[in-house]
């Protein structure tokens, strides 16, 4: 579907698609990865998530030697944000597909695939 | 005008001083209000303050610039001689999912600074930990519920955590059974 027929309810469908990615994640996803997880460049990803981090809605945090960004369960918006963007990501199933198919957690070594 | 040498809460009573002389009202939250309390327990660098009001940009600028502070970042200032940065997050003043309608107001001299309550800077702190599992933060909430016995109304914070459970259940009951047990009550 083109992003033009979307609802752009957070100013535009980068950001649209970037919230609806971290409301399907448990524990985050690196800049680099959520880029490629929404079809969009590091760059304007990076742009994005430092707006909605002035804004509060997602923060990045350390871990390891990378940033992970998830969204800030301590804003106090963030129940009814995370229901809005798990209704949001009906304009998405691309993103909803991908999300089902990423693996957060590692494997343990050895596990059979 | 702050020089060099100035304390922590010497910034924290000129800064909010300043703002209210611009109409501006600013409360200091985060672990800044946390080592407004515990001072030798809690040392923070960032000075967190939330603008009640929320006057335009240029009248902050005019306002910090008055005590030697400089913009240097969106919300963000910083002193040239003072290792101490201002920060002004967005806003509303809140802890979790409500809203903080009340703080205390210190007075020292011709100052004034208004300072989130102990019992609002132990919830502060503790969702710090919960949402985040910061062990500095929930060590700053534990010093503040303990040196302001009479000041922190715990039951309010219990009932706060359970209200915070219900709206979201991905926090964990065990980190409010940790907070209680480490200030030697049964949750």
């Amino acid at each position: 579907m083109r992003d033009d027929l979307r609802p752009a309810l957070f100013g535009s469908a980068l950001r649209d698609r970037l919230l609806t990615r971290l409301a399907l994640s448990q524990n985050g996803l690196h800049v680099r990865e959520l880029a490629r997880q929404i079809d969009s460049s590091p760059t304007a990803v990076h742009r994005a998530v430092i707006a909605l981090e002035h804004a509060g809605i997602v923060v990045s945090r350390l871990v390891g030697n990378s940033r992970v960004v998830v969204l800030n369960r301590r804003w106090y918006g963030a129940v009814e944000l995370r229901a809005l963007l798990e209704r949001l990501a009906a304009a998405y199933p691309e993103i909803r597909e991908r999300a089902a198919h990423y693996r957060e957690r590692p494997r343990r070594i050895g596990k059979p695939l | 005008m702050l020089a060099a040498g100035a304390s922590l809460i010497d910034v924290e009573f000129a800064v909010c001083s300043v703002l209210a002389q611009a109409g501006e009202t600013a409360v200091l939250c985060g672990g800044s209000a946390a080592a407004f309390y515990v001072p030798t327990e809690y040392e923070s660098l960032d000075v967190d303050f939330i603008l009640h009001v929320g006057k335009a940009r240029h009248t902050l600028d005019h306002a910090l610039a008055r005590v030697g502070y400089a913009r240097v970042a969106e919300g963000f200032y910083e002193h040239p001689q003072l290792p101490f940065a201002i920060e002004f997050p967005i806003g509303p003043l809140a802890i979790g999912r409500e809203e903080v309608t009340g703080w205390r107001t210190e007075r020292r001299h011709h100052e004034l600074l208004h300072v989130l309550t102990p019992t609002d800077v132990v919830r502060d702190r503790f969702l710090h930990y919960w949402a985040w599992k910061d062990e500095t933060a929930f060590r700053a909430a534990v010093a503040v519920a303990r040196a302001k016995p009479r000041e922190v109304d715990l039951e309010a914070v219990r009932a706060w955590c359970e209200r915070e459970m219900e709206a979201d259940r991905t926090y964990d009951p065990e980190d409010v059974e940790r907070l209680f047990a480490a200030l030697d009550l049964t949750p």
